[in-house]
């Protein structure tokens, strides 16, 4: 509007244009250069991102979603099926039944696991030492080896039949097995690997260690509170925040884990599917079997499923969780 | 009480990005397209095998390049784990090789698929095939054309460590030898090593060196003509099973878990790990170079010893090497495939390592040069293939697999697990193999 009558003053008027006027314009004309360009500026920067999110991302999933409900082989064009892929998953596939059960078992054991020890790992480097720095380096060097083929390679050799886990066991006259090749040991040898890469929880544990106040725990020990107390009725609570952070993310981690199960059954997630977790069947059924509708319709089976865990976290997360708020 | 953690917001943006951002790239990993063939100039080539076979293949391409200076040659080789993968990725995402070794066993899918290109125009011409027999060439034909030029003439064979049996006093058995034979040696090298080795390793999951020669001795095939259906009866498999119930309770055969390790992995092969003496993997010489050191010898897959006994082995064409569809190089693949097929120098390169080669001529050529195992090696493939010429009542060698073969074949191989851990009975899982397989094969 401004703009509107003082370009038509402009014409009208030129000849009384007083200086105040003249600034006022030019000031107007340049907040108004300003706001244009700075208007796309932003988007312009962030276009790289959003090229990502929508053509690597929102296109592939909306892409996947359509291809669940066909049968498409990679190969020639895909086949609208309905919801065929969905009902043979959950009626007429053992497979599905056994990589979810495998799946399952991982998620329930691991999780728990590696967070408890990152936790008592945590409260163990969570004190002014000589070289602490050091420790917590090596505490977390597992962590960045983790997602490596390399260490799942080893992992195969050192639970193998003549690996060095049964030579340890040897020295305490335990004769051991393959545990890799035993349907009822190989997913222990998958959660020992996931619970052994406990760096990242502990590194955010020890993050939110540090910011716990110090008065409260003063006043514990002038109380006389026991070790013990002080960790479920001090540490614990106030931690609740943190512990729920890594409770989310590693539950999502461990639903999607693939690497080590594809390196250390070699593919096959054998014997009898007990390490079949369902990111390896997925792409199994994907790329060896050229099922890619099939295995789409898989994917976003998981992705419901981990989005009903992550919803029944936050829920649940209401009872448990303490904010200091 | 302080600043400490109040950010709610703040943890539960940051895990909603994480979930999204986890959740995102699973399910955007599982989509692809179809697209259009290689646009680079060099001719792509792709094959599988040991590092000996990638040596030969290397020397005769480069030998084929100096007397066809203007064809290109771009090839990439690995170990056959992935590799079908990799190619299934290539041809969705538009970036297929030229010309691939290809196996028999997946020939008939990808000809079907209208992956491979049909090659029937070239014979006679830029392709020559003398010297191929009829048998040999159905190897590489699908519904009538001919998608591939077999490597040779590859048969089922047991491969035997012979130095060990000689260790323990024991004879190599006749090539004539019968299941019972082999139960019986097997047994034997288990009680004279004292119970340090088994026999042989177990079979009852293993399909196309095995179980399939003993259903063909039963006058039953595989899969149908069609390839629709399982062409053997609940009868046939459930005597099978408890053949290898029986061998691994006589410890002629190693527990489960070695078998289970060997899977997918030749390293890990019961005669490769000095477990067992005898094996059904004919990789662990042909393709995988010797990778013990022990005197090898050879054998025909046992015959059947039950009355009405057909002759069970069937002669096949090793490796295949075929050309893509959409190629715009095919006819330079074929004069590739022809140098492979009949150049002297190329054949004496490869010698063994593509199988035993396909025409008599050939063959003629390398006996010179091949090594004593290769030498042994021959001589029983020799042996086999003329048995099973002069067999009348031999079955025709098996069409190429259907879609899903290689599905059915772990199913066979996971559902004889089962039985051996003890997971389910004979019968329990009898009926959960043809009910699967059924689905596979309807697709």
């Amino acid at each position: 509007m401004t703009v509107a009558k003082s370009d038509a003053g402009a014409g009208e008027q030129a000849a009384s244009v007083t200086p105040s006027d003249q600034r006022e314009r030019d000031r107007m004309r340049r907040r108004l250069a300003r706001r244009r360009g700075g208007g796309w500026w932003p988007y312009a920067f962030l276009a790289p991102w959003f090229i990502g999110l929508f053509g690597l991302t929102i296109y592939p999933m909306l892409d996947s979603l359509y291809l669940s409900f066909t049968d498409f082989d990679l190969l020639t064009p895909a086949q609208w099926v309905g919801v065929d892929n969905y009902d043979k998953m959950f009626t007429e596939d053992p497979v599905f039944w056994d990589s979810v059960h495998a799946t399952l078992l991982y998620v329930v054991v691991s999780v728990p696991l590696k967070l408890a020890l990152a936790l008592g790992v945590a409260m163990l480097l969570n004190r002014d030492l000589r070289g602490i720095g050091l420790y917590r380096a090596a505490f977390y060097l597992p962590s960045l080896l983790g997602g490596a083929v390399a260490i799942a390679i080893v992992w195969r050799q050192v639970f193998g039949g003549d690996g060095l886990f049964n030579d340890f066991l040897g020295w305490f006259g335990i004769a051991g097995q393959d545990w890799i090749s035993s349907p009822d040991t190989a997913i222990y040898t998958l959660i020992l690997l996931a619970v052994w890469q406990f760096g990242t929880p502990m590194v955010i544990f020890l993050a939110g260690l540090k910011q716990l106040p110090k008065d409260v725990y003063e006043a514990a020990a002038i109380d006389g509170v026991t070790p013990v107390t002080r960790f479920f009725r001090i540490t614990l609570p106030l931690l609740t925040p943190i512990v729920f952070f890594n409770v989310v993310l590693q539950i999502i981690d461990a639903f999607k884990t693939f690497t080590p199960a594809f390196v250390i059954s070699n593919g096959s997630g054998g014997p009898l599917n007990s390490t079949m977790l369902y990111s390896l069947y997925l792409y199994k059924k994907g790329f060896t079997d050229l099922q890619m509708g099939y295995a789409s319709a898989l994917a976003w089976v998981l992705f419901l499923v981990i989005a009903g865990f992550t919803a029944v976290n936050f829920i649940a997360s209401r009872y448990w969780v303490h904010y200091d708020d | 009480m302080g600043h400490q953690i109040s950010r709610r917001t703040l943890f539960r943006s940051a895990s909603g990005i994480a979930v999204a951002g986890a959740l995102g790239t699973s399910l955007s990993a599982c989509s692809g397209g179809t697209g259009a063939g290689s646009t680079s100039s060099d001719l792509t080539m792709i094959w599988w095998g040991s590092d000996d076979r990638h040596a030969a293949y290397k020397k005769v391409l480069a030998a084929f390049q100096k007397k066809n200076p203007k064809i290109k040659i771009r090839p990439t080789y690995s170990g056959y784990d992935g590799y079908f993968d990799k190619f299934n990725t290539n041809i969705a995402g538009g970036s297929a090789p030229d010309l691939l070794q290809m196996d028999t066993a997946l020939v008939a899918q990808y000809a079907r698929k209208g992956v491979l290109a049909p090659i029937d125009s070239y014979v006679g011409k830029s392709l020559d095939l003398t010297g191929f027999s009829k048998t040999l060439l159905a190897a590489g034909t699908v519904d009538g054309k001919l998608y591939g030029v077999p490597s040779g003439i590859g048969v089922n064979q047991l491969t035997v460590n012979r130095s060990g049996l000689e260790k323990l006093g024991l004879e190599l058995p006749d090539r004539e030898w019968t299941w019972a034979d082999l139960k019986k040696i097997s047994t034997d090298v288990h009680k004279k090593s004292g119970g340090k080795i088994y026999g042989v390793d177990d079979g009852g999951g293993s399909t196309l060196q095995c179980f399939e020669v003993f259903a063909r001795e039963k006058g039953e095939t595989f899969f149908t003509e069609d390839g629709k259906k399982l062409g053997f009866t609940a009868d046939t498999l459930q005597e099978w099973w408890e053949y290898w119930a029986g061998m691994r309770k006589a410890n002629a055969s190693p527990p489960p878990a070695i078998t289970s390790a060997a899977h997918n992995d030749l390293t890990k092969n019961a005669v490769v790990i000095g477990k067992a003496l005898f094996t059904f993997d004919s990789g662990v010489y042909g393709a995988g170079g010797s990778i013990t050191d022990a005197q090898l010898d050879f054998l025909p897959t046992p015959r059947g010893d039950f009355s009405g006994a057909r002759e069970g082995n069937f002669v096949n064409g090793g490796v295949l090497l075929s050309a893509t569809k959409a190629s715009k190089k095919v006819a330079d693949s074929v004069k590739i495939m022809s140098y492979f097929a009949q150049d002297a120098t190329a054949i004496k390169d490869m010698q063994l390592l593509r199988g035993i080669p396909p025409t008599e001529k050939a063959r003629e050529l390398i006996a010179s040069g091949l090594t004593e195992t290769d030498k042994l090696n021959m001589a029983n493939a020799d042996y086999i293939a003329q048995r099973v010429g002069k067999a009348s009542d031999a079955l025709a060698a098996p069409a190429p697999p259907p879609q899903g073969a290689d599905q059915v074949w772990d199913l066979l191989f996971q559902s004889n697990l089962a039985v051996a851990f003890g997971k389910k009975s004979i019968k329990a899982q009898l009926g959960a193999f043809f009910d699967q397989s059924a689905g596979i094969l309807e697709g």
